[in-house]
């Protein structure tokens, strides 16, 4: 087969599984059906089953990354959505954001640090509570590996909507600006998704906080990354 | 209907935007990557009415609706990572899961304090 026919393919296939999964996570709602999630699975298990390697794949899958890019420049586009209430909040998200990111990546790079793994797999875990297509950038320019990088974002994602009531408790949190900051700072789209569910302030906090996140990891991250490896 | 021809337009010129903020990353040398520098070029752009908002609104609606589709093919690699799930990989998902409950404790905690002193100022 020609790489256009395959690249062809792995596009439309990656559509089309991208959208079938889409549509089922709006019947049903649950971790286990986020596209991210079940939308990968699909494909790994259709890659495995036909003995196609990755790399076939991605003569297709490369140019939907290549969107990357531009899909970070679109977060934009929420923020100056949320420009009044980030206007009115920005001192205590911006802090919140700051020192849970900073904390963040320092107990990141510090615990993956004294287990004892793998350099390339510490870079990818750092910006881990950053939303997947900045966190597969900053793991890139980091030296990680991007797909591993989303796999641990995804990881934060759904462990930290499962963690929050207990964290929340433990932490004496009750505010709905400290809940909101917490989800977008810690899980990121799907933090922000399940603050939604409780309220659209807290959605829309959590929103904000994701993004400023995303800007704050990614100027701390390689400071971070110098002083402490 | 979204206007094709439209959305088109709108990611154009998101790309244009990532460009730019790409080749100023790598002019001025900077660490954080290019299309953070790109985020923050078209908020500023926004917030200061020089690009107004329905230049870009269907096409970028449109990518932050459907973020998730972009990094599928990447995520797919993992395929070639698996032997993480095994053994010690196992301990770095323990990691994540401390440091997250870290950061969402942490980042709310700070943020909780800061808005109930203004609150008491207020009072």
């Amino acid at each position: 087969m020609s790489n256009l026919l395959i690249g062809i393919t792995a596009i439309v296939g990656t559509l089309a599984v991208y959208l079938f999964t889409w549509k089922l996570h709006k019947k049903i709602v649950s971790p286990l059906t986020l596209p991210i999630f079940l939308g990968s699975i699909i494909i790994i298990m259709i890659l495995a089953v036909f003995d196609i390697p990755y790399d076939t794949y991605m003569v297709g899958g490369e140019w939907i990354n290549q969107l990357l890019g531009p899909a970070v420049v679109a977060l934009a586009y929420p923020l100056y959505m949320q420009r009044n209430l980030l206007k009115q909040l920005i001192v205590p998200i911006l802090c919140g954001t700051i020192t849970g990111s900073t904390i963040g990546v320092a107990s990141g790079i510090l615990l993956a640090g004294w287990s004892g793994v793998d350099d390339y797999i510490i870079y990818s875990l750092v910006p881990k509570s950053v939303t997947t297509p900045v966190s597969m950038i900053i793991a890139d320019s980091l030296g990680g590996v991007m797909s591993l990088a989303a796999v641990f974002v995804v990881i934060a994602g759904i462990g930290g909507v499962i963690m929050s009531p207990l964290v929340f408790k433990l932490f004496k949190v009750d505010h709905v600006i400290g809940r909101g900051v917490g989800m977008g700072s810690g899980s990121h789209a799907m933090g922000t998704a399940h603050s939604m569910e409780h309220s659209q302030l807290e959605g829309s906090i959590s929103s904000v906080a994701m993004v400023l996140s995303a800007i704050v990891v990614s100027f701390i991250a390689p400071i971070l990354v110098s002083l402490l490896m | 209907m979204l206007r094709l021809d439209k959305v088109i337009l709108h990611i154009v010129i998101l790309y244009v935007i990532f460009l730019i903020g790409d080749w100023i990353q790598q002019t001025l040398n900077l660490f954080i990557p290019g299309s953070v520098v790109g985020m923050i070029i078209l908020l500023i752009l926004l917030l200061s009415n020089i690009i107004k908002l329905s230049w870009i609104e269907e096409g970028t609606k449109l990518f932050v609706n459907h973020l998730t589709l972009f990094f599928i093919p990447a995520t797919v690699g993992v395929i070639n990572y698996l032997e993480i799930f095994t053994g010690k990989g196992l301990l770095v998902i323990g990691i994540i899961l401390v440091s997250t409950a870290l950061v969402i404790g942490i980042s709310a905690k700070v943020s909780q304090w800061i808005i109930r002193k203004k609150e008491l100022q207020h009072e």
